[in-house]
């Protein structure tokens, strides 16, 4: 058994040595047939989209996507969107959206996970409770929080009436100032429970001893979460920050459902402004140069989530 | 030795006073968590048995004087044009997500397999190009596939969601699943071999059963999300017959804005599926989406 392992081991060894590209290529030829299902659908629904927005972007091209009649219009699109009010304010606003969302939910995810740590009786129960409104449609939520918001008999304005903190229900979703913070408060209520189950699972790689050991030390308990807990979750928390700031950057459904981007733009992020522009006003090339955009925004982000993911990698070959 | 017998009791229980601290904490912070996710889902049922007259009522009944399961006849009565609504919806949802699952599963275990095992060159930059896709939102994607639908002849069909569906699934799957191949020793495929089995038959007869949690939990995670999906589904689909539920209640509701109880129903119906589903078995669930990113 030893000896094949190492037979394997060395055979690996030399393949992986210089011996041509191509010749690697046409040794493991048989490999990439067990990826080739998942490239090809991959290229079809993923890189032709790419090529095509890019391509879109710089033409003009009629309300009914008539695409033999489009005009090439150079960098117009672009221009377009960059000297607009309305573009400022938005991303304004999916800033706000982005790093709200992300880090309340990350920071009440974690506390979660370390409030539920202990073996306590019910710890079970509580813990489905707190992840389902991570599983249930989005579409749902919105019209759950929207029905909780309602300006006339929603149960929070009904709430504070009740206790003599407002003299009628507040507008929550209704008014400029108060909309998009409201929205988030929908969003941190299902994302949540992702931070807490990836920090409950990176929780459980802190090895036991060496938090007894620095209790024996005399560390206090803030100690030895910042001293021994807190390093050992470096990286999945950055992993889980990541991925959150990548699905709030790309939320749609909740401000859509909730509001459609109202009132006057206030809760507009990116992604549903682009829709509008698309699907709303048929204005195909500027929505195009916008996903361009976006597009960029993200793969400067996408850079630091593979930079984070293949840290991972290099620590598990090492460890 | 006596002075330690003294003070040993006293730092303890100084100590245990720190520790309860904490631990109130931690008990109070639960408490407002769970008040956070519970009272947003327990108004969606209270409401969703109330009459229509009754919802629209300040101060709110806080329990319904006159409880009435009316909401949920009316959405399970195939004979009335609202039931045979959302009955086919709740059927073209069912439908799509089963498709989208199987589907899925198929193309992920090879592709996740290959990404633990082969080391071909390019492997790497593939894996990642997997990835990356999950960091681009549906909206990227919405225009040049919206022409590619209608090209396909797909627009108005459930194929044009299946196959968009499956991408989007696709790099969470394998990355999933590449996680508990990682953690199937590699040595029990070697045996086979030893044996006499070819590669294909050591993965189907030793790699597969053993990868089963893995798989199921893939299964789910796809499930859920094609279950829920909405914008696309809102972007190809316009016919009535057509539309899954998310759509099909947002259509739905935009014409009959103020029956809260019967969207608070629908909405709860929409979630039994995954949530049970989910419940059930949370375990390989919750295992497979930390296998990933925490694995030492």
């Amino acid at each position: 058994m030893t000896i094949v392992t190492g037979k394997a081991e060395a055979r690996r060894r030399l393949q992986s040595g210089r011996s041509g590209a191509l010749r690697q290529i046409w040794e493991h030829r048989a490999d990439y047939a067990y990826v080739l299902p998942a490239i090809a659908v991959m290229l079809v629904v993923i890189a032709y989209p790419i090529y095509y927005t890019i391509e879109l972007s710089f033409f003009k091209t009629p309300p009914g996507l008539q695409l033999r009649d489009k005009t090439f219009v150079g960098f117009d699109n672009y221009t377009t969107i960059l000297t607009s009010e309305v573009f400022w304010r938005v991303t304004w606003n999916t800033l706000i959206w982005t790093l709200g969302s992300t880090l309340i939910a990350f920071v009440l995810g974690f506390a979660t996970a370390l409030a539920l740590h202990r073996e306590f009786v019910g710890r079970g129960v509580l813990r489905a409770i707190l992840i389902i409104p991570w599983v249930i449609s989005a579409v749902a939520a919105s019209y759950i929080w929207k029905w909780i918001y309602h300006s006339d008999f929603g149960i929070i304005g009904a709430v504070l009436v009740g206790l003599g903190l407002a003299d009628r229900p507040p507008n929550f979703i209704d008014s400029v100032s108060t909309v998009l913070p409201s929205l988030i408060v929908v969003n941190i209520w299902r994302e949540f429970p992702f931070a807490m189950i990836m920090m409950m699972a990176g929780l459980q790689t802190v090895p036991e001893q060496l938090l007894r050991a620095a209790q024996v030390d005399g560390a206090s308990a803030w100690q030895r979460f910042w001293h021994v807990t807190f390093p050992h979750l470096r990286n999945v928390s950055t992993v889980t920050i990541l991925l959150l700031a990548v699905a709030n950057f790309n939320s749609f459904i909740i401000p859509w459902i909730m509001t459609g981007g109202g009132p006057s733009n206030a809760s507009h992020i990116w992604i549903t402004h682009i829709y509008e522009l698309a699907f709303g006003r048929q204005r195909w090339g500027v929505a195009s140069a916008y996903s361009v955009l976006l597009f960029l925004t993200l793969m400067t982000l996408g850079y630091f989530y593979v930079r984070a993911l293949s840290g991972n990698e290099r620590q598990e070959g090492s460890a | 030795m006596s002075t330690t017998a003294e003070t040993a009791p006293r730092a303890l229980s100084r100590r245990r006073i720190r520790v309860d601290g904490w631990r109130w904490t931690g008990r109070i912070f639960l408490a407002f968590m769970l008040l956070y996710t519970a009272v947003p889902m327990i108004w969606m049922l209270i409401t969703s048995i109330k009459s229509g007259f009754a919802a629209m009522e300040f101060p709110p009944q806080w329990w319904p004087d006159e409880p009435t399961l009316a909401s949920y006849e009316k959405l399970l009565d195939p004979q009335n044009s609202v039931g045979q609504d959302f009955l086919r919806f709740f059927w073209n949802s069912l439908f799509v997500s089963t498709v989208t699952t199987i589907l899925s599963v198929i193309v992920a275990v090879p592709a996740a397999y290959a990404f633990s095992r082969f080391s071909f060159p390019g492997r790497n930059f593939l894996f990642f190009a997997v990835l990356l896709r999950n960091m681009f939102p549906a909206v990227i994607f919405l225009v040049p596939l919206f022409i590619l639908m209608r090209l396909l002849g797909l627009m108005n069909t459930h194929g044009s969601l299946i196959l968009t569906y499956l991408t989007f699934g696709l790099p969470l799957a394998i990355w999933l699943l590449k996680g508990f191949y990682d953690n199937i020793p590699v040595q029990l495929e070697q045996a086979a071999r030893i044996d006499g089995a070819t590669r294909f038959q050591a993965f189907i007869l030793i790699v597969m059963p053993l990868s089963a949690p893995g798989i199921i939990a893939t299964a789910i995670y796809s499930f859920i999300g094609a279950w829920n999906e909405y914008i696309y589904a809102y972007t190809f689909l316009t016919k009535n017959d057509q539309l899954t539920l998310p759509v099909g209640i947002q259509r739905f509701f935009s014409e009959n804005t103020t029956d809260f109880p019967g969207l608070m129903a629908a909405s709860f119906m929409m979630s039994v599926p995954v949530v049970v589903l989910f419940l059930v078995l949370q375990r390989y669930f919750v295992r497979a989406l930390t296998e990933g990113a925490v694995k030492h």
